[in-house]
């Protein structure tokens, strides 16, 4: 099992509850960002892993009238419900972003630093009412040795059912897929970057058969 | 990371004008109708610090856009001063239209403002009809702005929420380089083909070390 596709899910209402109003407008790290379901320790690689990030998504927001009472459910999501908040937004208003070890992937087109990929963009769960726009093509690598994170920003506080208390289950959720490189994968994977070609499993694959070919 | 997928989203979403990121504060603007709203220095909405531009060594292949599919939304792509969407005449237009390529996918067409209830929102999920394809080439030193515009536009006190959104690839260093190469060969420039011409380039050096070797 030397390639592998793996999955993380971060819901905020697992583990130690997100608090909602204390985490509002601040980058929260699904792995050990110390709210909603973590890991033990930073996510990164080996000397023989290589991980090629193919998917993120979080949850999804809808832009909607603003005079829509508070509490309003739409589609799943919940507009304004407290003092504060952001009117004629259902949903929290989330983004996440990829870093690697300390440098940020998605930027504005000044080459800033932004919050990410838009849930609306690319939603979790998918949904009739919310499809992916976007595509993470090409995929994000991380080589080995380098440690990589999973950023959650969200906005509207009053997307939550307790707007200063603790997030509860399914209103704020962040998904990353990623294929695992090990051992000689993981070499090879090294030697395709260098040759310019995309890590992928095919590739891999492609790369194997040509060195038994040569061999033979 | 010399080839990289990148988003931007705008909504007209602020908590003060010319504002350059979002906030928890954030409250919805109006919009004029006919209106052309600059998605990055327009001063409505999330801005960033400059206009969008390439510097010698980058180049930037436009993919998808997209806008609430509202209130009459449109959203059209200016390459320096050049509209990219034209009429038959070729005279302007306001650009795609949201109902065409509708961000959120599956979003509703419909609001009606005169309820504040879940019924606000229609019930219908727009799917998209546009395909940006060919995908639009921003070469390198050139400024690209990204043009919001509503038909219908909105009211200060009964404000609708729009988004857009824009979806790119940045190619930067030598991967630039590559991409104009592509471009002069008459090549689509993407990641796959970006690659295809690296791995050319490194055949075609192993052949000749090989010829070298029997020489």
């Amino acid at each position: 099992m030397s390639m592998r596709s793996q999955v993380y899910e971060w819901d905020a209402s697992r583990g130690t509850a997100l608090t909602v109003a204390t985490n509002l407008g601040k980058r929260t790290s699904i792995f050990v960002g110390g709210f909603g379901n973590n890991i033990t320790k930073p996510a990164e690689t080996t000397a023989t892993e290589f991980v090629v990030i193919e998917d993120i998504a979080v949850t999804p927001s809808l832009g909607v009238h603003s005079a829509v009472a508070a509490g309003t459910e739409i589609r799943g999501l919940t507009t304004f419900t407290g003092s504060t908040g952001v009117a004629g937004v259902a949903g929290p208003r989330a983004y996440v972003q990829v870093r690697i070890n300390t440098t940020d992937y998605f930027l504005d087109p000044d080459n800033i630093p932004n919050d990410g990929i838009p849930g609306s963009g690319s939603p979790y769960p998918r949904s009739i009412n919310f499809q992916p726009s976007f595509n993470l093509y090409p995929d994000v690598y991380v080589l080995p040795g380098q440690v990589w994170d999973a950023l959650v920003t969200y906005y509207n506080q009053g997307a939550f059912t307790n707007t200063t208390g603790n997030a509860v289950a399914d209103e704020l959720q962040c998904f990353v897929k990623y294929t695992l490189y090990d051992g000689p994968d993981a070499l090879i994977a090294n030697k395709l970057l260098e040759m310019g070609i995309s890590i992928n499993p095919g590739n891999v694959d492609w790369y194997k058969r040509s060195l038994l070919q040569a061999q033979a | 990371m010399s080839m990289r997928s990148q988003v931007y989203e705008w909504s007209n979403l602020q908590a003060s004008s010319n504002q350059l990121r979002r906030t928890s504060t954030d409250q919805p603007v109006a919009l004029t109708a006919n209106r052309e709203y600059d998605l990055f220095t327009g001063g409505v909405g999330n801005n960033i610090t400059k206009p969008a531009e390439t510097t010698a060594t980058q180049f930037i292949v436009i993919e998808d856009i997209a806008a609430s599919p509202v209130i009459g939304s449109a959203v059209q792509i200016r390459i320096n001063t050049t509209d990219y969407f034209q009429n038959p005449d070729v005279t302007d237009m306001v650009g795609i239209p949201g109902l065409a390529s509708p961000y959120p996918r599956g979003a509703p067409s419909t609001i009606d403002t005169t309820v504040v209830d879940s019924t606000s929102a229609g019930s219908e999920n727009i799917l998209k009809s546009f395909d940006l394809y060919p995908d639009v080439y921003v070469l390198p030193g050139q400024t690209f702005q990204i043009l919001y515009t509503s038909r219908d536009g909105t009211t200060a006190t009964t404000t609708q929420v729009v988004s857009c959104f824009l979806k790119y690839t940045l190619y930067d260093g030598p991967d630039a380089l590559i991409a104009n190469k592509l471009l002069e060969l008459g090549v689509t420039i993407n990641p796959n083909n970006v690659d295809w011409y690296k791995r050319s380039l490194i055949e075609q050096q192993q052949r000749s070390r090989v010829a070298g070797g029997q020489a």
